[in-house]
């Protein structure tokens, strides 16, 4: 029976082979959603995907791109934003 | 549009929202630039260029763009390379060990000890014996 606080969908599945050889099943919290952009909600690249708490001793260089708006918007929607930036 | 002095803004990459000047035509696409930006081969597509056009030469030097730039009321700071410096050449786990091995003491062997138990012994009778000779001669 597993513990009253793993009976719930929040927790996911994850088999694991122990070292005696057993395959055990291990509850583990969802991961989180992918990084979007957020302008037009296209799926980041180069970020990672793990709970804030993982990513706490993570470098930062992991955790986004480097360039302006890098981890907040993709490079496509950057660049229109640059450009309306220079023409004004 | 893309002439020697014309003043551009980078929308792509690292350097994007710096304003840069061409310095050189490569070819149909590509332009050397420098200015806010590291100065670069750079495709035309990731420039946006401005109307403003500064009056250098062809391959001018950083430092004179950096004065165009001042003047425009554009401060570039000085970038400074750092020192390269060697990496200790090390085999693969071979830096573990020197350490193990610098924080472990020496350790006494059993013979070791022995001896150090005779010479102390010896060393206190010879000590004693000369004062027992002393004493018998008074």
């Amino acid at each position: 029976m597993p513990r009253p606080k793993h009976r719930s969908r929040s927790f996911r599945k994850v088999f694991r082979k122990v070292p005696g050889g057993r395959t055990v099943l291990h509850l583990q919290k969802q991961k989180p959603k992918m990084a979007h952009c957020a302008q037009c909600g296209a799926v980041l690249k180069g970020m990672l995907r793990k709970r804030a708490s993982l990513l706490r001793n993570v470098s930062k260089t992991k955790k986004r791109v480097s360039r302006p708006y890098g981890g907040n918007l993709c490079s496509r929607c950057m660049r229109l934003k640059m450009v309306e930036k220079a023409r004004v | 549009m893309m002439d020697v002095g014309r003043v551009c803004v980078k929308i792509a990459g690292r350097d994007a929202g710096g304003k840069c000047v061409v310095v050189d035509v490569l070819d149909n696409h590509y332009v050397l630039i420098d200015g806010q930006v590291r100065r670069r081969k750079c495709n035309v597509a990731h420039l946006e260029p401005t109307a403003e056009m500064i009056k250098i030469r062809k391959n001018a030097a950083h430092g004179t763009i950096v004065e165009e730039f001042k003047k425009m009321g554009i401060e570039i700071p000085e970038r400074k390379s750092k020192p390269k410096t060697e990496r200790p050449k090390k085999a693969h786990g071979q830096g573990k060990k020197e350490k193990k091995a610098a924080a472990e003491k020496p350790k006494k062997t059993k013979k070791a000890v022995k001896e150090e138990g005779i010479e102390s012994k010896v060393g206190a009778k010879t000590e004693e014996a000369p004062a027992k000779a002393g004493k018998k001669n008074k």
